[in-house]
């Protein structure tokens, strides 16, 4: 374990307005990071999508600013050598940082900063996924993995720069690994550059105000979150144990679904989520290594979110929250389990996250949501010979909220975006014939699920594809009487012969010739509240705007209008909900949609695609029989 | 001889400002706004400043104007219905936006979005498809288009934007039907997405093409009405309308080019009231601009006001506009917002809704009863009963009475409602200055505080208080501010191309070329406008970035500096730039992205008289003594004529200083002195 000793500090009082200026310019330092990345970075991935993960934190580790929580932590307790000034850490192994990246494509740049040689002050960190990191398909995450070490170059934590010294043959071994090579380096060193203009501003800081003020303003502030934080969970989480469980419907070989299951309960001051009962690990690439310090930063912005959001978060509060996570298990698979295609269980988690806490007060929370970041890669040789290759990040549906409807089309994750079809079109064989979200593939409800996304690709080169996706079998449930969603498809049509071909939601490979198409529809978000109870002007508003249809408008949500003139029959609507409230009788708190054994029956008729086997369980990993450890159940048992 | 003007019109007043271009001498003149018809106001304001000046209006040679038009028609989501024409497959464009959610974690969970500027139901496809090099990949339709425009402009919208795939290679496409759309409704104002913002990113030029077209009938109406009157006047003068980014550009342009001039009202402000600090010698300051319905509240530092790649008006995502503009906040709170007491709540709030100019506050006496900010003001004696040099009479009693309502409603007594609504305002506008200040990393107390507006001068001490920033100037004339910015602006104007290639795919000759085509642009315009040649200036610049990059810097270069030193110049000084800045740089092909000259029209310097010195002593400028209420105590306060002082005068607070177009509030603890042109510097005894 690598050894840093804390900077000597008095605590001192702080005015209020100092403490609200330090707070505020970290805030804008953090930005600053996001700014100075977006405008050097090269990979469409993290310039246009924003695939990354800025960090400022306190010298002891704790995050002062960021999203995911701090993992310097996790970093010092596996890395063995010196920490000084003018160091720079990058590594890509999941293994060695605890989970805190969680595949060999996020790259993580982590700079101490010092104020002197001896004075350390603070740690600024990023990690941003790359485009591709070499191994055996193109983008670097096979479907059909069974170990990391199919999943290209995975680095351990080494010191890119030691003492302010790039270490360009290191950086050369590793270029020589990936395929895009010039993106790897301009996105690392967009990475370094963001994460040095947040260490110009804390040394600035520290100068403006002395370290002594600067070290005790950041205390206050962290102790401010975890009092919050208490109080939060005392409220919010009860004493009587909640369980939830989703599902993550396949692992690209075939098999699932794999069972998430989560255990919630407070314990006088303290929240505990156990997940033992979730599946074991995979032999497929699906695995998420959970990291716990991440897990309890995601627990604490839901509440913060949900219940008030004028708490700024910090990791305050981490010793509030306990979580149980069992070796062997999805969430901690065993070195050297596969994982590159985590990001089905990092999405869902949130599901099953709102699911617990929704349990005692569904009311006030969301349904399922777009639980996962579907990719589409592409690639192949232009013909001018030169290689071009696309990773791209997909949305669908926002869950319909308690005091809105979900968005359409929208981002889960916070600040990404999508790429402009002019942005593909003019760096890469593409044409995009479609870009429209689909009616009626959000859940219906008082408050209505975004609906998915349709995106039509024609391909102009020939080349290969990949697709990343999930919620193609199970539902994105609803809540209090919202109804869950439509799930996703991928159809490609051949040009040549005009078939159409329902691709898996995990698949690699799948050569394309020119003119070929590929509509990548996307999931909705489950529906809030009872749909009988949305005020019609607003299903008509839907209606008009094509985001329902009419034969919804009626059967989802008993609202009957003129066909031309949108006008409403407020008559016939009237009796039409008092006959489907009938039908229906009393809500559902949450709407999974038929049950397991009933998607599984129908599961060729209804996707087009045979159903997964149940999962297998039996294998040896690491010279250990999981089955005979881990008392697993899957679903048909 | 020949004359400048600047025209400000805010919410209230009209304020104008005359120079004579010769001696540098300027005339100013106030008359209440006419919001119904904005230019009535502005040509009785003409009338009298040359009756004023004792010239006749055709002397006027130009006239530069900051207008709010546009801000107000979005601020108060009252702009046209706009019907909006895209590629097949593309209707819900503005609808799915960038899929953008907020931060931290989970964001999404409480982000309100509101409807597009154009509604999906008035949103068209168009049959067509373009490809990213501006190649026709299926033709336009036209027939079915024809019948698409019909059903649109049946659903009643009033202004139509154009924005095609791709149209940024090739406007070809919009501009056919741009045509198709004059020749069918040659009423309705047509905006093509590829003449307003050529840049790639469908959504970001489409929102901006539709924003164009969200305010062009407003301020397409506006514009018509000044042109009009200047007509029926004989009068010949070059108009020009202040950019958002602080340039000036024709009224011709700003018709059909509105979104350009987003905030053009606020950045005259701030461009004046730099001039004004920087006499002082200030050039790290807040500006606070408080009219009758909003304030707009702006930094600028080492003498330079923040500029963004972006226009956001109101602070809302969905109203922002791939524009440049002044970094300008506006919060809707001003001398005429509105005081009340929901049943439900019993909490004082105060605005956004405003009194405006007419009715007005109660105390102006035209009828208004709700309860304003400048009632407050006029109930605790910080406002005098009289306003601009004595034309209009202020009602104590109406004013008296519109509080009580106030303080009924709460139980508490006229003076505590009262100096209630004033902290509540304050505290409204403190939250706009953090906006521009804390939240973006400065501390304000390394700023001085610049107030002005009709409204800024009596709020404007007790601000700096909250914000710890010294001193608080009150410019000489602080109603006037925004013309004052108005005429001490440069002409400028942008001339740039999209170049998007390589610079192995290109040449020093091909770039050169390119630059002076644009500079002989600049120079027609510069012509045109009037600019004599020794005033004139034009820049040159490119645009580079790495292969791939998403963004460029800016590298200044000329023709004959690229064709002496060949194209690697621009890569070396690329490198340079960008290793300074990001600290790395990279062995790979460089880009050139876009080229432009920029025309600058230097206008002459204009020079606010220098007051008479006279010493500490400010005994001479006082009218009187009354009692007036500070923080609920009733104080004898010194009342001060602003005319009759002195550079060198001090005065200890509390003290009211009068002018014919604002009053200054001096607060208990502080003291004010009068600096070499006028203005006030307020500061803090201890």
């Amino acid at each position: 374990m690598a050894k840093v000793s804390m900077p000597k500090y008095n605590t001192v009082a702080i005015d209020p307005v100092t403490l609200d200026v330090i707070e505020n310019a970290l805030r804008n330092a953090r930005y600053e990071m996001d700014a100075v990345l977006f405008r050097t970075a090269m990979s469409p991935g993290i310039r246009e999508q924003h695939d990354e993960f800025p960090l400022i934190c306190h010298p002891d580790g704790r995050m002062v600013v960021g999203q995911f929580g701090s993992y310097v932590d996790s970093f010092l307790s596996n890395y063995e050598g010196t920490i000084e000034q003018g160091d720079v850490f990058l590594t890509s192994d999941p293994y060695k940082v605890a989970g805190a990246i969680s595949h060999a494509n996020d790259w993580l740049v982590l700079v101490p900063i010092f104020r002197d040689a001896d004075t350390l002050i603070g740690w600024s960190s990023m990690f941003g996924h790359m485009t591709d990191v070499g191994g055996k398909v193109p983008g670097s995450l096979p479907t059909d993995a069974t170990s990391i070490f199919e999943e290209g170059i995975v680095i351990p934590p080494f010191k890119l720069y030691r003492k302010g010294e790039l270490n360009s043959e290191a950086l050369n071994l590793i270029l020589n690994q990936v395929r895009l090579p010039i993106w790897n380096r301009s996105d690392l060193m967009a990475i370094v550059a963001a994460c040095r203009t947040a260490e110009k501003r804390i040394i600035e800081m520290c100068q403006r105000f002395t370290l002594d003020i600067y070290l005790s303003a950041l205390d206050l502030l962290l102790d401010r979150t975890y009092r919050a934080m208490v109080q939060l969970i005392q409220v919010h989480v009860p004493t009587e144990p909640q369980v939830f469980e989703d599902y993550i419907d396949d692992d690209g070989r075939g098999f699932g679904p794999y069972k998430i299951s989560c255990r919630m309960w407070r314990d006088g001051d303290k929240a505990i989520f156990d997940w033992s009962e979730t599946d074991p690990q995979s032999e497929g690439p699906i695995n998420f290594y959970l990291n716990e310090h991440m897990f309890k930063m995601f627990v604490g912005i839901y509440l913060i979110m949900v219940y008030d959001p004028q708490i700024l978060f910090n990791d305050g509060f981490y010793k509030v929250f306990d979580v149980r996570i069992p070796e062997g298990c999805l969430l901690k698979p065993r070195y050297p389990a596969a994982l590159s295609c985590r990001t089905h269980g990092l999405g869902r988690i949130f599901d099953v996250l709102a699911g617990s806490l929704g349990k005692s007060a569904p009311q006030y929370w969301p349904g399922a949501g777009f639980s996962s970041s579907p990719h589409l890669m592409y690639s192949g040789y232009d013909k001018n010979g030169e290689w071009y290759q696309l990773y791209q990040i997909g949305f669908g549906g926002v869950p319909g909220r308690p005091h809105a409807d979900g968005m359409d089309g929208h981002s889960m994750w916070p600040v990404f975006t999508n790429i402009p079809n002019e942005y593909l079109e003019s760096y890469f064989p593409l044409l995009i014939e479609k870009y429209e979200t689909v009616a009626d593939s959000g859940g219906a409800g008082k408050n209505r699920g975004g609906n998915g996304i349709d995106i039509q690709y024609k391909f102009l080169e020939p080349g290969d594809v990949s697709i990343h996706d999930d919620r193609w079998l199970t539902y994105p449930w609803g809540i209090v009487g919202g109804k869950p969603a439509r799930r996703g498809t991928k159809i490609l049509t051949r040009v040549a012969t005009g078939e159409k071909i329902i691709l898996p939601s995990k698949c690699d490979n799948v050569h394309v010739q020119i003119g070929d198409t590929l509509n990548y529809i996307t999931w909705g978000g489950g529906g809030w509240g009872d749909p009988f109870e949305r005020e019609p002007e607003r299903v008509i508003k839907d209606v008009k705007g094509g985001l329902v249809t009419l034969g919804a408008a009626e059967a989802e949500y008993g609202v009957i209008m003129d066909s031309e003139t949108f006008e409403l029959d407020a008559e016939a609507t009237t009796a039409k909900r008092a006959a489907l409230v009938e039908a229906r009788g009393p809500i559902k708190s949450f709407d999974f949609g038929p049950p397991l054994a009933e998607i599984l029956a129908n599961c060729k008729a209804e996707t087009g695609l045979e159903p997964p086997k149940p999962p297998q369980f039996a294998y040896r990993v690491g010279g250990f029989s999981l089955k005979a450890e881990l008392a697993g159940t899957s679903p048909d048992e | 001889m020949a004359y400048r003007l600047g025209i400000d019109v805010g919410g209230t007043f009209t304020d104008l400002l005359l120079a004579d271009e010769d001696t540098g001498q300027v005339f100013p003149v106030k008359t209440p706004s006419t919001p119904a018809d904005p230019s009535v106001g502005v040509m009785l304001g003409i009338d009298k400043i040359c009756q004023v000046a004792g010239i006749s209006a055709s002397k006027i040679d130009y006239l530069m104007h900051g207008t709010t038009v546009a801000t107000n028609a979005v601020l108060e989501g009252k702009g046209a219905k706009v019907g909006l024409l895209v590629t097949d497959g593309y209707r819900q464009v503005l609808h799915i936006a960038r899929s953008w959610t907020p931060g931290p974690l989970a964001g999404w969970l409480i982000m309100v979005k509101p409807d597009p500027l154009a509604l999906l139901e008035n949103t068209f496809e168009v049959d067509e498809r373009l490809d990213a090099r501006g190649n026709v990949v299926k033709p336009l339709n036209e027939a079915k288009l024809r019948e698409s425009i019909t059903k649109m402009v049946k659903n009643g919208v009033e202004a139509i934007t154009v924005s095609l795939m791709n149209s940024y290679a090739n406007g070809a496409h919009e501009e056919r039907i741009r045509d198709i759309l004059k020749e069918m409704y040659p009423d309705i104002p047509v905006s093509i997405s590829s003449a307003i913002l050529p840049e790639f990113r469908e959504y970001e030029r489409t929102q901006t093409a539709v924003m164009n077209s969200y305010v062009r009938p407003v301020v397409g109406r506006y514009m018509d009405g000044i042109a009009s009157k200047l007509k029926e006047r004989d009068m010949s003068t070059h108009v020009n309308i202040l950019r958002s980014d602080g340039g000036l550009m024709t009224l011709q342009t700003a018709k059909e080019m509105p979104v350009y001039a987003l905030v053009s009202g606020p950045a005259g402000g701030v461009a004046g009231a730099l001039w004004v600090a920087k006499q002082s010698g200030y050039e790290n300051i807040l500006t606070l601009d408080m009219g009758g319905t909003s304030t707009d509240v702006a930094l600028c530092l080492n003498g330079t006001p923040s500029l963004g790649r972006e226009t956001m008006i109101g602070a809302q995502r969905y109203n922002t506009v791939r524009i440049s503009s002044l970094d300008v906040r506006t919060v809707g709170a001003g001398g005429g917002s509105i005081a009340f007491v929901p049943e439900l709540t019993k909490a004082l709030r105060v605005g956004p809704q405003s009194a405006g100019a007419d009715p007005g506050p109660a105390c102006y006496g035209r009828g208004g009863t709700a309860p304003t900010v400048t009632d407050a003001n006029v109930a605790l004696g910080h406002l005098r009963p009289s306003l601009i040099g004595g034309e209009m009479k202020l009602d104590v009693e109406a004013a008296t009475a519109a509080i009580k309502t106030v303080g009924d409603a709460m139980g508490l007594n006229t003076v505590a409602a009262a100096q209630g609504i004033i902290d509540i305002v304050n505290e409204n506008m403190f939250g706009a200055l953090r906006l521009v200040s804390v939240q973006q990393g400065y501390d304000p107390r390394d700023f001085a505080l610049v107030a002005f507006g009709g409204a800024g001068p009596l709020h404007a001490n007790a601000l700096s208080k909250l914000m710890g920033s010294w001193p608080c100037i009150i410019p000489p004339s602080p109603g006037l501010l925004c013309a004052l910015g108005d005429l001490s602006t440069n002409f400028r104007d942008e001339f740039a191309r999209t170049f998007i290639r390589t610079v192995d795919k290109t040449t020093a000759e091909d770039v050169a070329s390119a630059l002076t085509e644009l500079g002989q642009r600049a120079r027609r315009w510069l012509d045109d406008e009037g600019i004599d040649e020794a005033d004139q200036k034009v820049e040159y610049q490119v645009d580079v970035r790495y292969h791939r990059q998403g963004f460029e810097l800016t590298v200044d270069i000329d023709a004959a500096q690229i064709l002496e030193q060949g194209l690697g110049v621009l890569g070396q000084r690329f490198d340079d730039a960008h290793n300074r800045l990001y600290g790395f740089k990279l062995d790979t092909v460089h880009e050139i992205v876009n080229v432009r000259a920029i025309a600058i029209g230097t206008t002459s310097p204009i020079a606010l008289p220098k007051l008479e010195v006279g010493g500490p002593d400010a005994g001479a400028a006082k009218t009187g003594e009354n009692e007036v209420y500070f923080d609920g105590k009733q104080m004898k306060t010194g009342i001060y004529n602003r005319a009759q002082l002195k550079a060198g005068n001090q005065i200890a607070g509390p003290a009211i200083i009068t002018e014919m177009d604002s009053t200054t509030v001096v607060l208990p603890d502080c003291y004010a002195e009068v600096d070499a042109i006028g203005s006030i510097l307020i500061r803090p005894n201890n």
